[in-house]
Order: C-alpha cells, then structure tokens, then sequence
C-alpha cells in the first residue's frame, strides 16, 4: 500500500515538472520570438521609397540599401509592370529620411571589384527638401567590370595598332632603321673632315689671343693701384658695417629662438586642445551628456552705441 | 526517482535561461543613428563660441570666430548655415562699428527666408552710413515683407523711427518710435526698448516737451542700468543734461557731470571728452 501512495506522490511530482518546464519553455519561446521580431525592426517605423528601371539585373528582394556605406534598409519588392518595366520598392528606416532628398538618386553598384551588389541612396545636392514617404527615386547603375573592360579594350586598342605601324616603319630596309643607320655613317665621315679643319682655325685664333692677352695685362697693372687706394680705406668701414651687422644678428638670434616657436607653440596647442576637445565630446560615453550646440539667435540692438537718438547730422 | 526528476527540471530550466539571455543580447541592440561628422560638429562648436563672446561683449573676437564659422560652413556646402552666420558676422561688425563691412556681409546672403532679418541689417548699417535715403527704400521693402503678425514688426517700426530722426522729422520719429513700444516690450527686446524710450525723448526735446523728453529719457536710463551697458548709461545722461539745460535747470550740470564720471570709469574717451564739452557750455 505504501508503495502504491509513493509512487502516486512521483507521477504527481513529475506532472507538475512537466508543467512548469512547458510553461517555462513556452514563455522563453514568446521571449525569443519577441526578441528576433525587435532585432529585424519589426516594430521599427519604416518607410517606403521605390524606383522605375528598365531591368532587374542585379536587384533581388532582400537587398540591402545604404546611405554613405550604413546599412538603412532593403529592397521590398521587386515586380516587373505591364509596360516591360521593373519598379522596385525599398523600405528604410524612418530615422534615415532625414537624409533622403528628393533629388536624391539610387545608385545600384558592387562593393569592392567583385563584391555583392548593394543599393545606395545618394543624398542630393538641394538638402532643404527632403524625400516624403513613398517618393520615388531616380536610379543608376554604377560601372560594372564588364563596363570597365570595354572601355579599357576601346582605349589599348588605337595604341596597339600604332605599336605596329611604327615597327614596320623601323623594319622597312629604305626608310626605316638600316636607312638611318647609313646616313648616321656618311654624317661622321663629314664630322672628322670638319674637325680637321677646326683644329687649323683656332691655331690661327691662338696667335690673336696672345697679343690681347698683353694688352689686358697693362690693364690689370692700373686695376692693382687703385685696389690698394680702395684696401688702406675699407678696413675702418667694415668694422663699423660689421659691428651693426652684429648687433642686428644678436637681435635676430634672440627673436629666432623665442618669437617662432611662441607662435607655433600657440596655434599647435589650440588646435591640439581643439582637436581634443572636439574628439572628446564626439566619444562615448560623453558625446550622450553633451548636446550638440544648436545655433543660436543673437540678442538684437539695432543701436548698440546709442548714436540713434543724437541730432540729425 | 522524485529527485532524479526535480534535477532534470531544474537543469532544463538553466539551460532555457541561459538561451534566452543570450538570443536577448542578439536581438536588444537596435541599430544607432550616424554620430554627427566631426567637421559638421567643430563648426557647430565654433559658432556658438561666436554667440558666447558676443553675449560677454567680446564682439571683435566674436566676429571673427563667426567669420571661421562662415568658412567652415561653406567648406561643407552648407549654404543656409553659412549664410546665417554671415548675418551674425554682421552684427558682430556693426557692434565694433564697421558698418561698411556688415553691409558688404549682408550683400552677400540671398537665402529668402533670411530676407527680413538681412534687411534689418542692412537698413542699420545705412543709418549709420548716414545713406538715409537708401535706408528708407530698403524700409519700404521691410514693410512690405513684414507685417503685422511679423516677430520683427517692433524692430522695423524703431528703425523707421530712427530713419525719421535722421530725415529730422521729430513729430514722425515719435509716432513711429511709441508704435514701435509695445511690441518691443511684448518681444521682451529690452535693449530695443531702452533705444525706443532714447528715440521718443530726443524727438520730444526737439518738440519742446521737456517733461515728456525727461521721463523717457529716465525710462531708457532704468534699462540701460539694469543691463550694465556704460556708453548707453552716459548717452542717457547727457540726454537727460540736455533736457535739464534746455529747461533751464541749474541740476543739468550734475548730469552732465554723472555722464562724465561714468564714461571716464568705463574708459569712454570720446563721450568724456563730450560731457566735458557739455559741462562748460553751462552756466
């Protein structure tokens, strides 16, 4: 009997485990369900934006669209009009609208050379007016590799053909290459005899130079005399140039040493505070206590030295 | 076996808790809105140093802060905000007494919902050009853009005021300055009133009603003290002296000389040397 009473109290000790472990279980599952909806921004306000394109090449749903490399959206449907043309509807983020002007353009490009193809939303150049709810957008696709190599092969392609034009020219036996090299022989046959008869000139010119050269020397005799008048006076006058050329070099000196590096000093410390400043207050966690300075509205005094009221000049 | 089962629950319940903490921490983080740009931000920071100095009355140094903040903001193709502080850069300007170069400013900015606050400007810097005629035309413009709901109307009023007084029209100074009055008041732009009530008693004086002139003259005077502004102070008082001389009351010498102390007190060369002046022509 008192077995019987035993296990009796067991099954009714495991239902109740079971009870609470289906309970548990259900309300964790609610949890996570919960949690995963708030992670893919289920209850996020979003809104819609779309595009006309004439194809769908490289746009699927799901894609991610971007605004300056941020993740802000995806593409919502992609569906393909009675007209043969393809309207694509993204949904982003409302908090991102902020930067989505009306003439703001999508741009469909790869990230990197041969990465996956993404949306980018390129904010417009008139920032004061913003993209509504549902706009639509214009869209271009950015060059892709394909695009690249047809504009490399259209430019190598002209350079290529006149690789070959001019090594015929130099390979042609008449006008080409051995061509000049015949000339070049001939050219310094013609230079030797001109050197020969170079070498007889300035012989010639030789014999003139030494009678100037006599001629300058008498000259020099005259230049020497006044040269020694000139040194018995210069002496007193350089010492006078040189005592003031010193005083201002001392001056100089002292002003090179402290003016410069006070001035650099100054401009590198404030823009090193500056920088800092500016650095600390864009971090975490202080750029939550610190508000962005909104512009402010000067106080207005359309008289500020009180002349408004002084006799009409 | 009862407690094989307890043990079995409580490490599936453990287990179920740890999983759920972790798929939490996955799914709590919203993503964040882009920080502002750092250069957007520094000339932010420069411009409202700029206010700050122009607010402790610092304006040489708060023109040229807003000067840099001008530049800054252009460099980013922030036209609005550029063309903003350029106004503000005038105003620094016409403070330091360089009317030319705020009108220069001014020129310059063609946003349209800056229209009022640009022509306001504009109209200063040309009374104090004494270009009367010009202020006058750009006052008709004002008029137009801004009226009867306009935040401005009191400033515009006081500046056809103004404009009237340097046409030496005394009669037409005093209607506009005293329609210009409550609304002033209703802005709460105490430093407008204050040059309201200097307006109203100089055109008064000029209409010979010196006791009407002495108590706006005291009324502008009440408000300057209480907004600590010396040379308006001493303006206020060779006012109230030229009211008292012209009544022919001995007391008009201590004003003259009250006027006196305190330009020399906040080193005011030129007014001291006024009140000065003032003093001797009195008997």
């Amino acid at each position: 009997m008192s077995i019987l009473i035993e296990q009796d109290s067991d099954v009714a000790l495991l239902h109740r485990g079971t009870r609470r472990f289906l309970l548990i279980g259900l309300l964790a599952t609610v949890l996570i369900v919960a949690a995963i909806f708030l992670r893919q921004g289920l209850f996020r306000q979003t809104a819609a934006l779309g595009f006309v394109t004439d194809s769908a090449q490289d746009i699927s749903k799901g894609q991610s669209v971007k605004i300056a490399g941020f993740r802000v959206g995806s593409v919502e449907t992609v569906t393909l009009r009675a007209d043969g043309k393809v309207e694509v509807q993204l949904e982003i983020d409302a908090n991102y609208m902020r930067f989505v002007t009306r003439d703001a353009v999508v741009e469909l490009h790869k990230e990197g050379l041969v990465g996956s193809a993404v949306l980018e939303i390129m904010p417009g150049p008139d920032k004061t007016r913003l993209a509504a709810n549902e706009a639509k957008l214009a869209f271009t696709r950015a060059d892709g590799l394909t695009a690249m190599a047809n504009s490399l092969r259209d430019k190598i392609l002209p350079i290529l053909g006149d690789i070959k034009l001019i090594t015929g020219t130099l390979a042609d036996s008449r006008q080409g290459l051995p061509a000049t090299l015949g000339q070049v022989r001939e050219a310094t046959g013609s230079l030797n005899t001109l050197l020969k008869t170079g070498n007889q000139q300035i012989g010639d010119v030789g014999q003139a130079a030494k009678h100037a050269v006599g001629h300058v020397e008498e000259r020099l005799l005259q230049l020497d005399k006044t040269l020694t008048t000139v040194n018995s006076r210069l002496p007193a006058l350089l010492d006078k140039a040189q005592g003031i050329v010193e005083h201002v070099e001392k001056i100089t000196a002292d002003a090179e040493t402290s003016v410069p590096p006070l001035l650099h000093d100054g401009k590198a410390v404030a823009a090193d505070v500056r920088e800092i400043v500016t650095g600390a207050k864009t971090a975490w966690p202080i750029r939550n206590l610190i508000e962005t300075p909104a512009p402010q509205k000067l106080r207005a005094d359309s008289d500020p030295h009180a002349e408004g009221s002084l006799a009409p000049r | 076996m009862r407690r094989a089962v307890l043990r079995r629950a409580d490490l599936f319940f453990r287990l179920q808790l740890l999983v759920l903490l972790l798929l939490a921490g996955c799914g709590a983080s919203p993503p964040k809105p882009p920080p502002e740009p750092r250069l957007r931000l520094q000339a932010q920071e420069v411009e409202a140093s700029a206010a700050r100095r122009y607010v402790q009355g610092d304006y040489s140094a708060a023109a040229r802060h807003f000067a840099a903040a001008v530049r800054l903001h252009l460099s980013l193709d922030d036209v609005s905000a550029a063309a903003r502080n350029r106004l503000q850069l005038a105003q620094a300007q016409l403070a330091l007494g360089q009317a030319k170069k705020a009108l220069e400013q001014t020129d310059l900015v063609r946003e349209e919902n800056l229209q009022v606050p640009t022509l306001l400007l504009q109209v200063q810097a040309l009374l104090a050009l004494n270009e009367v005629d010009a202020a006058q035309a750009l006052l008709l413009r004002l008029d137009g853009l801004c009226g009867a709901s306009c935040a401005e109307r009191g400033r515009v009023r006081l500046l056809q005021a103004r404009a009237a007084w340097s046409g030496g029209d005394a009669a037409l100074t005093l209607t506009q300055a005293d329609a210009a009055l409550p609304l002033l008041r209703a802005q709460q732009e105490d430093h407008e009133v204050a040059n309201a009530w200097r307006l109203i008693a100089a055109a008064r004086l000029k209409l010979a009603d010196a006791s009407a002139a002495m108590q706006a003259a005291q009324s502008a005077l009440d408000i300057d003290r209480q907004l600590a502004l010396p040379e308006k102070i001493t303006r206020d008082w060779l006012l109230i002296g030229d009211i008292l001389r012209r009544a022919a009351n001995p007391d008009a010498g201590a004003a003259y000389r009250r006027a006196q102390s305190v330009a020399q007190a906040a080193g005011l060369e030129a007014l001291s040397q006024l009140a000065a002046e003032a003093l001797k022509e009195t008997p």
